[in-house]
């Protein structure tokens, strides 16, 4: 059933990128290619014709399947490659700076978020105005901030790039502050998440129940209320994943880092549309997985789903 | 079983947020009031804060206060405007899957799941990419993309609130579908509908402060992302002015964490109802 789902949003999402560069407005060509590129009259017959863009809309829907099955995501006019090896080559990098805040964001968030709802004090509210404010600043804003204190004024750490000699702990020093300020940001999602989840929780019967039984605070927390609070977070932080992606776009752009964001924003500069499509394909179907593993991994935690 | 008896609707918790938000509201409003100059108009460039001018000016020689007041205005109104648009996407789509539920429900269900899965950031930046971009033109993409997770918090309350007696005695009397969908179930579901329209205008807003950083905004239309955007591009960040920068980010957060505040405070009080009614 739920794979059933997977497929057909992967067919309306590859189709939706099919629809989107026809549909817009101006000459389907320049939206295919990209408008910085120049061509003379001829050649413009000839790649239409190549293209197939004379041919009915059916047809072309049925090349663009074709392409799609030999993985050809088209050709970058302003970057001469095939936008897929460009593509991948960044997605290595963005992965790097967006994993790890994903599960550190995960963990960080629901244990903490976990507390603060389940008991209220004056650390916690004050944990939790933190996150809040972390929560409402746009990610490239604070990134700006804290580009401009540690990178700008302190130096503590280098003010763009992945790397300049390229061994590990020249990288780490890189991407350190790209990843922290994910892992914030991952965190704060998750926190508020999980603290709603908990105070909502800890009113229910079972824990009247438990500590009637005798349970200690943090075993009735850890052991029951924890469990049932963090279950709807495993499907959240899969949905999440394309939000988190999205910040490390924007944070890549602050830190000028070659990784995803950079390339969307070259392509948007140079209106480069086969780069941009081609990322917004290969972003939805990395989104997609992420969800069809929180699937599998809900199914492993939850015995009612893993009953069926 | 939970010991605090139905929080006050009022308390005192909501007046940091609402008079945050307030103020925002009013400064967008009476923007050419307010403004201490025309924020199109070319004084020197690149003056530090002084009496006349409380934020220097920009590269342009625009004054930075004015400009923030009257972004106030692109920025609220891009917000709410695509939340407003989202929220009644959502809602219908929401009530129409839960009231009616069998094949009405899988079907709308099954597009909000391919909705929900789609990036949405991503998206918009295809998008807008195409299109040449204009406050309102991003209003409507957002509206029309950020309601599938609205849709679901709907449908589940719609679910609960149909199998309640006085929605069977309205159907009883042979009330019409729309007419109890629209007097009595949707009265009964609002209280979930307002937190989720907080955090959606929230989250438009800082939607709209990244797109205007990307340039994807319209350039003469003044909003705090696309300050934030010219301080970044044209020397304001790495020459230290932070009276050109920072005030629209402030801006940005302050507001979207007065909306953000208020929503949860309003999803507190209703859970805390939920238990005690």
């Amino acid at each position: 059933m739920n794979l059933a789902r997977y497929v057909i949003s992967l067919f309306v999402i590859l189709s939706l990128n099919f629809a989107i560069p026809r549909a817009m407005p101006g000459d389907t060509m320049t939206n295919l290619l990209g408008e910085d590129v120049i061509l003379d009259d001829t050649l413009v017959q000839e790649i239409r014709r190549e293209m197939g863009l004379d041919l009915p809309l059916r047809e072309q829907y049925l090349m663009y399947w074709k392409d799609i099955m030999h993985l050809n995501l088209g050709y970058s006019y302003h970057f001469h490659s095939p936008v897929l090896p460009l593509v991948l080559e960044r997605m290595k990098w963005t992965l790097l700076i967006s994993a790890p805040p994903l599960i550190v964001g995960a963990v960080l968030g629901t244990l903490l978020g976990a507390l603060a709802g389940w008991r209220e004090s004056m650390r916690s509210r004050l944990q939790t105005l933190i996150f809040l404010i972390i929560y409402s600043t746009p990610p490239y804003f604070l990134a700006l901030m804290s580009l401009y204190i540690f990178g700008f004024q302190l130096g503590w750490v280098p003010m763009k790039g992945f790397y300049t000699t390229g061994s590990a702990g020249n990288i780490i020093h890189h991407i350190i502050l790209p990843v922290v300020l994910m892992s914030l940001f991952s965190a704060s999602r998750n926190y508020m998440i999980m603290r709603g989840s908990v105070i909502q929780e800890r009113q229910m019967l079972y824990v009247l129940y438990a500590r009637a039984k005798g349970l200690y605070d943090s075993q009735i927390l850890f052991r029951h209320v924890f469990r049932n609070a963090a279950l709807p977070i495993i499907t959240l932080v899969a949905l999440d994943f394309g939000f988190i992606f999205s910040g490390a776009l924007f944070i890549e752009m602050v830190f000028s880092m070659r990784g995803m964001g950079n390339l969307i924003y070259s392509a948007l500069l140079y209106r480069d549309y086969p780069v941009l499509q081609g990322s917004f394909l290969v972003i939805t179907l990395m989104v997609i997985t992420a969800n069809v593993v929180a699937d599998v991994i809900y199914g492993i935690l939850d015995p009612r789903v893993r009953g069926r | 079983m939970s010991c605090n008896i139905s929080a006050p609707k009022r308390s005192p918790r909501y007046i940091p947020g609402a008079l945050i938000f307030l103020t925002f509201l009013l400064m967008a409003v009476l923007a050419p009031y307010i403004a201490p100059h025309d924020p199109w108009k070319r004084y020197e460039p690149y003056l530090g804060p002084s009496w006349i001018h409380p934020l220097g000016t920009n590269d342009m020689g625009n004054d930075i206060l004015s400009e923030i007041i009257f972004g106030s205005r692109v920025s609220l109104s891009v917000g709410l405007g695509s939340a407003i648009i989202s929220t009644l996407i959502g809602t219908i789509i929401g009530a129409s899957a839960g009231y009616f539920r069998g094949w009405v429900d899988d079907m709308l269900m099954g597009i909000t799941d391919i909705f929900l899965m789609i990036p949405q950031i991503p998206l918009v930046i295809v998008v807008a990419a195409f299109l040449k971009p204009s406050p309102i033109m991003i209003t409507l993409i957002m509206g029309l993309l950020w309601w599938p997770s609205l849709a679901r918090i709907v449908r589940s309350r719609v679910l609960q609130v149909r199998e309640m007696a006085f929605v069977g005695a309205a159907r009883v009397i042979g009330f019409s579908d729309r007419h109890i969908i629209l007097t009595d179930v949707l009265p009964n579901t609002i209280h979930v509908i307002m937190p989720k329209f907080m955090l959606t205008v929230a989250s438009a807003m800082i939607a709209e402060a990244s797109l205007s950083f990307l340039g994807l905004g319209d350039p003469n239309a003044k909003s705090w992302g696309m300050i934030i955007n010219f301080a970044f591009s044209r020397g304001g960040f790495l020459n230290g002015y932070w009276w050109w920068y920072m005030p629209p980010g402030i801006c940005i957060t302050l507001s979207v964490l007065s909306l953000v505040s208020m929503s949860l405070l309003l999803e507190r009080d209703q859970v805390s109802e939920h238990v005690t009614s």
